[in-house]
């Protein structure tokens, strides 16, 4: 049977492991054991030394590297990394999560790209092991991680309102009956047997619950918990001094995820392959962002500006692939010297901002710190290098949150249908607009010329 | 009826029929916790910050000010006098009658008709609160031109403003439900069909009686996004299939690809059952119970029994009774 810490490091298991043989002192050295697990691992490919991972830090950089290059890499082989999914690296694997989680901690901040991607890379590594475990077994041991990860017999909604507001699950996913998620079968009969008509009850129970909305919970959880541990670290390390192979381990992670970027930006793809920073189109913007570059009314003006207009023209000018790529990046990593930043979409967010009625910053001239810190460069007058990272850079809002906070923005037109994001619309039309040959022209307009 | 009050008659509310001992004991405790607001000229609240320490005081200051408007703040602070130190806050429902996107009345305002059908959406709110996820702390008001459904359960008052977000997008049936489900063992078979008026539980009932309210409350003048006028005629021509229960029949009347369709566009559409900015600020406001909605001359007040609720029989002070026209 699997170890349980395989698949939940921060259990009381891998807790035991760490606490055991998780010394900072030798990680760095070569560690015969591992290399020994590494190359039997099944389809593992040893033909080059950089597919193997000597030792504990090494393991730790290949944990987040894997995920990294299986995410943006369209070479990326699984044979490199199959010993990931070997359950003999167990005792590794937890020593090296603990070195990785902590290396990302103490060196960057709780939203950075390299926090997210051990968070998600956890989650992955979660959700492929248990489907390498043959199903037999699996069911035994998704029930055992749900009763280490939740206490209680049956899940209360309330209590798992961390993952919902992270957006890691959906309340309407989950099937509710008196405040609990339901999850058992036997529980499932008990309660809606006598109401499910024409249909086999336990079928139904196979289909809207099963082991799926168990291992959806098993692995939001364990995500969730990796963030709360990695945002431990991070709040603890301003008062202790960190280990100095714990910031190299840091450097490497960051290096890694660079290269796999690069490998992403090389190979293009999506909509016509180029969503890489490049000169606005005015022409793809979607109706809501037209409207607030026309000038907003007092009701959603510091909204439609500060939260909306900001953060989707800095990304629709320097990264409209966040989405797609799902890596946070910083101004500076697309725009080093802020020159594009200053000159090119302040002033356009600020000319939006004096067309508003009445105009933004003679009611509010606080608002342009806001901006400012919404690009993340801190409160601050203007964004400058010193200041960055003292704030996030905000993606854009959904169109789903657009509808509640800016309803009288959204006006949609026939390509907002099925998207999800103003960035996305801009994304698409522009790909469109490219396609049908004119950067200028709609296709509607077009078809008006002809 | 639902005429604006003078100032006359706003003193004599607060003199002669308002009690302080009538506010609801959920507001009486932890009285100084909450954020109190007054709008005096009818141009919106923008005396705020006030606190009150004791019954007395609450009383003292509506004898003597007669406010036009009187609200509390559904937050509790440790600092309310600067809204500092938030401690939680009431989750909060606000089913506006006059802003329901479906009205069989098409008033102008509010009327009998449409305050109704607040209240029927009120009690299916409720019966999710209630049924699904299990609260119990939930306390109805009247508003003056709708209803606030507000649940102190102690596990829900710390939620941020995403999960009540969640909270919200379910009990509104505001998210389109899943139609297609896989086997475990069948990942590479074709997914099974199942529309939510088959799934009699969950999160796809609350949607499926949602939609039917909707559908039995179309006039066939509403302008609804993605459902033309030819939809909408069928809709209502069909309607007595979905009113007796028979959703497969009416689906195949509709189309699969319109349903499909009408489904998305309803769950857009229920997102405006409920004051979505209400439910997820924090830091709201709301209407104080017992105080005078000066706007409609009508009682702001807690509903003990929403099934046989009536406002123009419960909520309609006296000197609205004493009027003339009444």
């Amino acid at each position: 049977m699997v170890s349980l810490s395989f698949l939940n490091p921060l259990s009381s298991e891998g807790e035991e492991i760490v606490r055991e043989k998780g010394s900072l002192d030798h990680i760095s050295d070569i560690n015969a054991e591992l290399l020994m697990v590494v190359r039997e691992s099944e389809s593992q490919k040893i033909s080059n030394d950089s597919y193997i991972p000597q030792s504990y830090a090494d393991l730790a950089v290949k944990r987040v590297e894997w995920y990294a290059r299986k995410k943006n890499d369209k070479k990326y082989n699984h044979n490199d990394y199959a010993f990931l999914l070997n359950p003999e690296i167990t005792e590794f694997d937890v020593i090296s999560f603990y070195i990785a989680a902590q290396s990302v901690g103490i060196k960057f901040k709780p939203n950075s790209r390299e926090t997210r991607l051990m968070i998600e890379a956890q989650g992955k590594l979660v959700e492929e092991r248990l489907e390498k475990i043959p199903s037999y077994q699996r069911k035994e041991i998704v029930d055992n991680l749900l009763n280490q990860l939740v206490f209680e017999d049956n899940i209360p909604w309330t209590s798992i309102a961390e993952l919902l507001g992270s957006k890691k699950i959906r309340l309407a996913d989950l099937i509710l009956d008196q405040g609990e998620v339901i999850l058992e079968k036997d529980d499932f009969m008990d309660r809606f047997d006598e109401k499910i008509i024409g249909r086999p009850s336990e079928k139904m129970y196979d289909l809207l619950i099963g082991e799926r909305i168990k291992i959806m919970i098993i692995t939001r959880m364990i995500m969730q918990n990796t963030e709360n541990y990695i945002k431990r670290v991070h709040d603890m390390a301003s008062k202790i001094e960190p280990h100095p192979s714990l910031l190299q381990i840091a450097d490497q992670i960051t290096e890694k995820i660079n290269e796999s970027i690069s490998y992403y930006s090389s190979s293009g793809g999506g909509f016509g392959g180029d969503i890489k920073a490049s000169e606005l189109v005015h022409e793809a913007f979607p109706p809501c962002i037209q409207k607030t570059i026309e000038g907003v009314g007092s009701g959603n003006r510091n909204d439609a500006i500060v939260l909306l207009l900001t953060s989707f023209i800095s990304y629709a000018r320097l990264y409209p692939s966040v989405f797609r790529n799902d890596i946070s990046m910083k101004i500076s990593d697309i725009d080093a010297d802020l020159q594009i930043t200053i000159n090119e979409i302040l002033p356009l967010i600020y000319d939006a901002a004096d067309r508003c009625t009445p105009p933004l910053f003679e009611d509010d001239p606080q608002e342009k710190l806001n901006i400012t810190a919404k690009l993340g460069f801190g409160v601050h007058t203007i964004p400058e290098l010193k200041n960055e990272g003292e704030s996030k850079w905000y993606t854009p809002m959904s169109c789903e949150k657009i509808k509640i906070h800016l309803s009288s923005l959204c006006k949609p037109d026939a390509t907002c249908k099925n998207i999800g994001n103003p960035l996305s619309y801009y994304n698409r039309k522009r790909w469109e607009l490219r396609k049908s040959g004119g950067k200028s022209k709609t296709n509607e307009d077009t078809k008006n010329d002809e | 009826m639902f005429e604006a009050s003078t100032l006359e008659e706003r003193r004599r509310y607060y003199r002669e029929e308002w009690n302080v001992k009538e506010l609801p004991d959920f507001i009486k405790k932890d009285l100084n916790k909450r954020e109190f607001g007054f709008d005096h000229l009818g141009n919106g609240p923008n005396d705020r910050y006030r606190i009150f320490k004791t019954q007395d005081m609450i009383r003292r200051f509506m004898r003597y000010r007669s406010p036009f408007a009187a609200y509390c703040s559904i937050a509790f602070y440790n600092k309310p006098w600067q809204r500092g130190d938030w401690l939680k806050s009431e989750l909060v429902f606000d089913v506006d009658a006059k802003d329901l996107p479906i009205r069989s009345c098409n008033c102008e305002g509010v009327c009998n008709i449409c305050l109704n059908e607040a209240r029927q959406i009120v009690l299916l709110i409720l019966d999710t609160l209630r049924g699904d996820l299990g609260l119990k702390d939930i306390h109805m008001i009247y508003s003056g031109r709708g209803y606030h459904i507000r649940v102190l359960d102690e596990e829900v008052m710390t939620f941020d403003s995403e999960v009540r977000s969640q909270v919200l997008k379910y009990v509104s049936g505001a998210e389109a439900p899943k139609n297609k489900y896989v086997l475990e063992n069948e990942v590479d078979q074709k997914p099974y069909e199942l529309e939510h008026f088959l799934i009699p539980f969950g999160y796809p009932a609350v949607f499926t009686s949602r939609v039917k309210h909707s559908i039995m409350h179309i006039t066939g003048k509403e302008k609804i996004e993605n459902i033309n006028t030819k939809l909408l005629k069928d809709i209502i021509k069909y309607r007595n299939l979905v009113e007796k229960g028979e959703w497969g029949l009416f689906k195949n009347k509709i189309g699969p690809i319109r349903y499909k369709n009408f489904v998305e566009s309803m769950s857009q559409l229920n997102m405006g059952i409920v004051d979505a900015k209400v439910s997820i600020d924090l830091k709201r406001i709301l209407r104080l119970p017992t105080s005078l909605h000066s706007k409609v001359s009508m009682k702001c007040m807690e509903v003990k029994n929403i099934e046989n609720f009536d406002p123009l029989k419960e909520a309609v002070p006296k000197f609205v009774m004493e009027r003339k026209d009444y």
